[in-house]
């Protein structure tokens, strides 16, 4: 019910547009690098998912990332506007599940986003190399694991977007939480698990046990947030 | 009214927005990497470049890059959107003011953040050279004249950059898209400058003036050089487009 509310409120923001949008600009990175410099990668080792990632996956997901944090600035900036907040508060409801309907709202959205460079990498792998046995499982394995961690960080800036009530701040606080994660060394394992770190990070087919650790480190930092959310709409039910 | 009152009423409307707090946990945040990394600059001479002022180029070359761009559509959202809870832009536009001279009185406003960022910017870099120098027992001061004049160097740089996102918050009404074409323009400024066209996009000029200046400390190493006449004429242009273009459609929205 929630869920068909939000996105009857989203109709005329943008918001959807917005994620296709962002979603095809994402996509046309690796599609454009390998029509101007194709040669430099045809040569590599390895399979052409991961040279494909491995070349472009930083840009692809610095958009995904700022996608998902403008995206949730607005979710929470149509409800602060003009006090619509109020009124959902008094509608027997419960806060959480508002936030809860947004959230699916935006994880749908990524998954979307993440579904068209998922298609975009299969046709440079289609055109510039050649699909092999078993391609589209590997696909789905590397896709599936980038959609699973960027889970906290979608999480993590809803969560922002509630608690400033002007979307300044957490547009603000987006960005530069965007800018610490571009500055964290990705190697080392405990800076990259910061939500809006993790998603630059790519399955590595040769070290499984290295992502299962950011898998497991996802669900505890997804279990962490969502119950950080349900103290904060307490304290603050509280404190108003 | 003058102007001058005018831009003094636009900094009163943000006195209590917290965004100078933002722009303070920005510069904060880029240079903790640089001091906590800073004996990785005695690795550095095989580019001919002194650890000195490649710890001062490197951290600008941080912020001009991404932290800086964003900040400033940070700053454009906060410009036109403080005014358009509670209607305020309308009571605004009712008043006898001329709505071009407001639309340049909340670009100075612009202007003025972007010159504070890169002032604080200036002013860590002090902090942190300062740290880095009695950690590592080298002096990492470089003489204030050199380090303003790279300061103002991105800001006039940046000029044409906050006259496009200026451009974008008045026209699109819809903020996702103001703020997501903003955002999204900045990425691609790294492949921008490699590129022959890199004076035909403004988001790409604060970084490129930076990596030039790199280039002219490491003399081992070659990066493009800043060409003034096809960029100085473009970069006008392109500001006294988006400025106009601006000014006229300031309020239209409203005034349907």
């Amino acid at each position: 019910m929630s869920v068909s509310l939000e996105c009857k409120k989203v109709k005329r923001t943008g918001f959807l547009p917005a994620f296709l949008g962002g979603g095809i600009l994402a996509a046309a990175v690796p599609v454009i690098n390998m029509a101007v410099r194709s040669e430099m990668y045809l040569d590599l080792p390895g399979n052409s998912i991961q040279i494909l990632l491995d070349a472009n996956w930083q840009m692809m997901t610095m958009l995904n990332v700022l996608l998902v944090v403008a995206g949730a600035c607005l979710l929470y900036h149509t409800e602060y506007a003009d006090n619509a907040m109020q009124k959902m508060k008094s509608l027997p409801i419960r806060e959480s599940s508002i936030f809860l309907g947004k959230a699916v709202l935006t994880i749908c959205m990524s998954l979307f986003v993440l579904a068209i460079e998922a298609g975009a990498v299969a046709f440079c792998t289609y055109h510039w190399f050649e699909i092999g046995n078993g391609f589209f499982s590997e696909l789905c394995k590397y896709f599936g694991f980038s959609f699973l961690l960027m889970l906290p960080c979608v999480i993590l800036s809803l969560l922002i977007s509630e608690a400033c009530k002007n979307m300044w701040v957490s547009l603000g606080i987006g960005v530069v939480c965007v800018f610490t994660a571009t500055m964290l060394p990705t190697t080392n394992f405990a800076l990259s698990l910061f939500p809006f770190a993790m998603p630059f990070q790519v399955f590595a087919s040769t070290d499984v046990t290295q992502s299962m650790h950011y898998i497991d480190s996802a669900i505890a930092e997804l279990a962490v947030l969502c119950l950080a959310q349900l103290a904060f709409v307490k304290a603050r039910r509280l404190l108003e | 009214m003058s102007f001058l009152s005018l831009v003094g009423v636009e900094f009163k409307k943000i006195k209590r927005s917290k965004i100078l707090l933002i722009l303070l946990v920005a510069t904060v945040i880029l240079w903790i990497p640089s001091i906590l990394n800073v004996h990785m600059n005695f690795d550095m001479q095989a580019e001919g470049i002194s650890p000195e002022n490649n710890f001062f180029i490197q951290g600008f070359m941080g912020m001009s890059w991404f932290m800086f761009p964003a900040s400033m559509v940070v700053g454009t959202v906060l410009l036109s959107q403080t005014e358009r809870a509670n209607k305020g832009i309308l009571k605004m536009l009712s008043l006898p003011i001329s709505t071009a001279k407001l639309c340049m009185a909340k670009f100075v406003v612009l202007l003025a953040l972007a010159a504070l960022q890169i002032g604080m910017a200036v002013g860590m870099y002090y902090v942190g050279a300062a740290i880095a120098s009695s950690t590592q027992n080298y002096n990492f001061i470089l003489q204030p004249l050199f380090v303003f004049k790279e300061a103002g160097l991105i800001f006039g740089a940046a000029i044409p950059m906050l006259a496009f996102f200026w451009l974008l918050s008045v026209c699109i009404q819809t903020p996702i898209f103001s703020i997501g074409i903003g955002l999204a323009s900045i990425v691609p400024s790294v492949l921008m400058i490699n590129t022959k066209a890199w004076f035909a996009y403004p988001m790409s000029y604060p970084f490129f003036v930076i990596t030039a200046e790199y280039g002219k400390l490491a003399t081992n190493l070659d990066t493009a050089q800043v060409e003034l006449i096809p960029w100085i004429p473009v970069a006008i242009g392109i500001t006294i487009l988006a400025l106009s273009i601006s000014c006229l459609r300031f309020g239209q929205a409203e005034r349907r």
